[in-house]
């Protein structure tokens, strides 16, 4: 498209729209920054003068915000690593070596991403209790990770497969085994799109609601997500502590992005799109 | 020159041949390298076996049994063939909450998709900070629903939320209201949830389809004197027509999962207002405990979903053989 004539013009709309559009961002933040008993006027102020951090502290002493946290860092985490452990060598087989079956296991794992995650969490509900999974970090990271692996390896397999494979097959010919390859030399290559897919499993991870409320009936598993909901319930109009709790629940978030912002765009119109 | 060179090298993917762009397998003493691939993908195939694949088939044996709150820890459960689908299918709220379903995914998905398009329009033509922007914009798609859900609450809370407030300040007193507690408003509101979180998403993908327009098309096109809603109704639209129906059937997806953003929102309710088909099947299965009728509500959620994929992976493999971008 030839340049537009004023292209500062069409940077001061898109400014304006985007402005608009995260207005809502800005207000919990805003709330979350204001005194409570200035939170609820008729006429709300724009600004949040004069700052506090009341509500933080509110927030931080309502049970099991901090434990809840640090839960759901833990659960997190867990999806990261398992996710990772099981999805780099499935993409990479399913990117680089001739096997039978592979385009049927490519399309497992796309329509594995289909199901709402309620039809699986009832038998989950059921069959982690029968096993001894429930009400653990495991039996979490392990449901949320169902979500994670099929996502992973399809923003993996065209990455893996868009290196030149001189070099692994070099290493071939000089006798390194598969797993050998896999960790000298395609991890080092992919090492930027793989902390990368990290950060994104992390970010679901994170956020991830419907399994930690069925699955997680103690505040000692119990993410934050789920803390949330019950504050909602519980704390119905201390809109200052709510906000506080759900921007504390974002800051990591935006960090994450912050970080990936490039690769994820590419990975989520990836992972979206075609394997 | 580079129509030509593209040509080329799709006849050579076409030909099974390598290309730079997707050079293949990697060629080696085979017998042997086709072991270790099985073993590389027994893991991960082994997990998802257990905990994904058999859940499922374990829904689908739930669904034909009576199983209720003694069943959970093992119990006998009395096989009852499709009583369960049958007292699903005649209960009235499961109809109701299909309707609800409908139409909580087809207003999300109108206003996503045409929001979406218009600000990929806008990001499609280069300008200053156009990255910065967009990225900043993908914030809201990011948040977790629980986050956005609670925000949305309390926007739009009846007597301090700023979304009344700005209507009194426009002097729209008269649609000043409790949005979230009134029935007939509550799913209004839920769906205006649903659309920011969903329009930066739909402006992400069609703006990648906006970019593999070649651009002299429309240098042509002016050339020729057409104006810019000529050149958006001839040129940008029929050749985005492939890639507006994907969007919408992956909107179709994400948007006919939602439970997150509706549960923290109303709960369902005022009633049963908002009680979509996800919801539904929660509360048959964790509220009441009916564990056979959840199982067999839950398959049922399960054949738009369904439908959908088999359709959108239809259409994925037959871009693919007409030769679509890879």
């Amino acid at each position: 498209m030839k340049p537009p004539r004023h292209p500062w013009l069409l940077t001061a709309v898109a400014t304006v729209i985007t402005a608009a559009f995260l207005l809502p961002v800005y207000w919990m933040a805003k709330t979350s920054l204001t005194r409570p008993d200035r939170i609820l006027a008729p006429t709300p102020q724009w600004l949040p003068a004069p700052l506090t951090a009341e509500n933080y502290r509110t927030a931080l002493d309502y049970a099991g915000l901090t434990r809840a946290l640090l839960n759901s860092l833990v659960i997190s985490s867990g999806v990261v690593a398992l996710t990772l452990v099981l999805g780099v060598p499935l993409a990479y087989a399913l990117a680089r070596v001739r096997l039978r079956g592979s385009g049927a296991m490519v399309l497992a794992l796309l329509v594995a991403q289909l199901p709402p995650a309620i039809v699986l969490a009832a038998p989950l509900f059921i069959l982690e209790r029968r096993a001894g999974l429930d009400d653990s970090y495991l039996g979490l990271i392990a449901a949320d990770t169902t979500l994670t692996l099929p996502f992973a390896v399809i923003v993996l397999r065209p990455v893996l497969r868009s290196f030149p494979p001189e070099l692994e097959e070099a290493a071939l010919v000089d006798g390194c085994g598969l797993p050998g390859v896999l960790l000298r030399v395609v991890l080092p290559v992919m090492a930027p799109s793989l902390v990368a897919t990290a950060g994104l499993c992390f970010l679901i991870g994170w956020g991830e609601f419907l399994f930690g409320l069925t699955l997680a009936e103690g505040p000692d598993v119990q993410p934050v997500t789920v803390l949330l909901n019950a504050f909602v319930g519980q704390h119905g109009t201390a809109w200052g502590a709510l906000m506080a709790t759900a921007t504390l629940i974002s800051v990591p978030v935006v960090c994450v992005f912050a970080l990936f912002q490039r690769f994820i765009v590419g990975g989520l119109t990836a992972g979206s799109g075609r394997g | 020159m580079r129509g030509r060179q593209a040509l080329a090298l799709e006849l050579r993917r076409r030909r099974g041949g390598r290309t730079p762009a997707d050079p293949g397998p990697v060629r080696g003493p085979s017998a042997h390298r086709r072991r270790a691939g099985y073993l590389f993908c027994l893991p991960g195939l082994a997990f998802l076996a257990l905990f994904l694949a058999y859940p499922l088939f374990y829904n689908v044996w739930t669904s034909v049994h009576d199983v209720r709150l003694s069943g959970l820890l093992g119990g006998a459960a009395r096989f009852n063939g499709l009583d369960n689908y049958r007292v699903v299918l005649d209960d009235a709220a499961f109809w109701h909450s299909v309707r609800l379903s409908l139409l909580f995914t087809l207003g999300s998905l109108v206003c996503q998709f045409t929001l979406g398009f218009a600000l990929a329009l806008l990001f499609a033509r280069p300008f200053p900070l156009n990255g910065l922007l967009r990225a900043l914009l993908l914030v809201a798609w990011l948040l977790p629903p629980i986050v956005s859900g609670t925000l949305f609450r309390w926007l739009l809370d009846a007597e301090s939320g700023a979304y009344n407030a700005l209507l009194r300040a426009v002097g729209l007193d008269a649609l000043d209201h409790d949005w979230l507690t009134d029935p007939s408003t509550s799913l209004a509101g839920v769906i205006l949830a649903n659309i920011w979180v969903g329009v930066p998403f739909n402006m992400l993908l069609l703006l990648v389809g906006l970019h593999t327009i070649d651009p002299e098309l429309h240098e042509a096109a002016a050339l020729d004197g057409a104006n810019a809603w000529q050149r958006l109704r001839r040129i940008t639209l029929p050749l985005m027509r492939p890639v507006c129906v994907t969007v919408l059937l992956l909107g179709l997806l994400y948007t006919f999962k939602v439970f997150d953003l509706i549960f923290v929102m109303t709960g369902g309710g005022p009633v049963d207002a908002t009680r979509v088909l996800s919801l539904y099947v929660y509360e048959v299965f964790f509220r009441f405990f009916r564990f056979g009728e959840g199982a067999a509500a839950g398959l049922l959620l399960l054949v738009v979903p369904l439908l959908t994929g088999v359709f959108y992976v239809r259409r994925l493999r037959r871009e693919d053989a007409v030769g679509g971008s890879t």
